[in-house]
């Protein structure tokens, strides 16, 4: 089968700042060049040269860090996908992390618009050593009647593999002919993000540290957390709006870097 | 279905089978501290959606799975799935608690029922999941896999009934009440199983999830999870 956009890239370590190589892309998946926000790290953002996923659409990414690469990569914009009458939309991703690797993956909101499909599955395999940190958002698009949920369905799927052994599968799967808004799920809440942070640096003291950070949070939000089987956490959030979590996610996000001994607060400069 | 294996499954379905499962709400004392499960009516909606997104994608699924595993004598996927399980629970004390009703079903199952077939699993990976450790026990006793998920649905479902019970609190007979009206919900969410896909195990409840992570953070609890 083909692929409607495919991308791939390594990044390596080259006089102690990391570089991109073996980059290759097709179809309507491309690779902006290189941002460092600072001097030792690129930025990637990910382009989507349509205007959205459509039916049928099949997009995959790999991506490589050797050994001490980091890297950030987000989006240019957010991923919309539109109607799909015959075939759902598919979006496969590979990370490979290698020891003391650090990938900080944020892209924009899912935006999933009247009858959408969308499958998303993103495999990634880490190291004990390496630090990987992955937020997602998926929001509910507009539709023409006005009523929410007018998607049928997303499935989002994210599978960490630590040295070949299943330690964290996070699997998401939204129906809106299913109780979505039962407090089970969504519980007349709208939009969800989630968070994972695998990380050495995440040690027992630090996940203390963490649970206080996280008192303080917004009330209209609904947001849990808890300890992963590996040095690291998951966050669940649920709210109304896209900035209430991506409020959240940049707060953590800040406070996860802090731990691995980086100050500096990022900023995408997207917009 | 013989006499005796009739027997077998009401053992193994008693509310009183010592696999610790009575000490778990799974989330649901979350809802109980804020309220938002407060009477019969309320834990019966939540019930029914329990029954139809965590039981039937997660529990349900994997106890047809390894069912069938188990019958193909796959020992390695047997024990991908174990892993797949453990790697599900993103909440801790969920993971946890799970960890140890698998442990205790699986040690009891062992000395009474004389199952060895996961024996090779419990050499590597130490723990169970409770899904696994009864589709052997159903196995071992003759059970159809229909008449084994459904078994392990319903027991899954008391459960969480004496649990509401004690911790809402509920009257007994509303508990009972409670258990009759889920019949349908449970043979049909059997016969769902049965034709859902190996890729669809494990889509998860995202409130409940967020309630099970909550649960570790709440002032007063009555239950380990």
């Amino acid at each position: 089968m083909s692929w409607t956009g495919r991308l791939q890239c390594t990044a390596v370590v080259k006089d102690g700042r990391t570089v991109i190589s073996d980059t290759y892309n097709e179809g309507a998946l491309k690779l902006m060049r290189p941002v460092y926000l600072d001097s030792a790290h690129p930025t990637l953002y990910l382009v989507h040269v349509g205007g959205g996923y459509v039916n049928g659409d099949r997009y995959e990414i790999n991506m490589k860090l050797e050994s001490h690469a980091r890297l950030m990569v987000t989006t240019q914009a957010a991923t919309k996908v539109y109607k799909t009458p015959y075939a759902p939309v598919g979006q496969y991703t590979q990370f490979s992390l290698g020891d003391e690797s650090v990938l900080e993956y944020f892209p924009d909101p899912l935006i999933a618009y009247e009858q959408a499909r969308f499958i998303q599955e993103t495999v990634v395999h880490v190291t004990s050593r390496s630090t990987f940190m992955y937020g997602e958002i998926i929001t509910p698009g507009w539709s023409e009647s006005g009523q929410l949920f007018r998607y049928d369905w997303i499935r989002s799927k994210l599978k960490v593999y630590q040295d070949e052994a299943l330690v964290l599968f996070d699997h998401l799967y939204l129906d809106s002919r299913q109780h979505l808004t039962s407090m089970l799920q969504l519980g007349g809440y709208t939009h969800v993000g989630s968070l994972v942070a695998l990380s050495p640096f995440i040690t027992k003291e630090v996940l203390e540290q963490f649970n206080q950070f996280m008192e303080e949070m917004p009330q209209e939000v609904r947001c849990g957390f808890s300890a992963a089987a590996v040095p690291g956490f998951s966050v669940r959030i649920l709210a109304y709006e896209t900035s209430a979590i991506e409020a959240i996610f940049q707060r953590i996000h800040q406070f996860i870097r802090h731990q691995c001994g980086e100050k500096a607060p990022v900023c995408w400069r997207k917009y | 279905m013989t006499d005796q294996q009739l027997l077998w499954l009401l053992q193994l379905s008693d509310s009183n089978f010592p696999s610790g499962a009575f000490s778990h709400s799974f989330g649901f004392e979350t809802y109980m501290y804020n309220e938002q499960i407060c009477d019969a009516k309320t834990f019966r909606q939540s019930l029914i959606v329990y029954i139809q997104t965590q039981l039937t994608y997660t529990d349900g699924l994997a106890c047809r799975i390894a069912y069938e595993q188990l019958k193909a004598n796959s020992i390695e996927g047997l024990q991908r799935l174990n892993e797949t399980l453990f790697a599900l629970c993103l909440a801790k004390e969920t993971r946890e608690g799970t960890r140890m009703i698998g442990e205790r079903l699986w040690k009891l199952c062992r000395h009474i029922y004389s199952v060895d077939e996961l024996d090779e699993i419990v050499q590597t990976k130490q723990s169970i999941h409770p899904a696994i450790a009864f589709a052997a026990v159903g196995r071992k006793i003759g059970a159809t896999k229909q008449t084994t998920v459904l078994t392990y649905l319903f027991t899954s479902v008391q459960t969480m009934v004496q649990n509401a019970v004690r911790g809402i609190p509920l009257g007994q007979t509303d508990g009972q009440q409670l258990l009759v009206m889920v019949q349908p919900y449970l043979i049909h969410a059997t016969n769902i199983i049965e034709m859902l896909g190996e890729e669809e195990l494990g889509a998860a409840a995202i409130g409940l999830e967020i309630a099970q992570m909550q649960h570790e953070r709440l002032p007063v609890r009555l239950f380990m999870s």
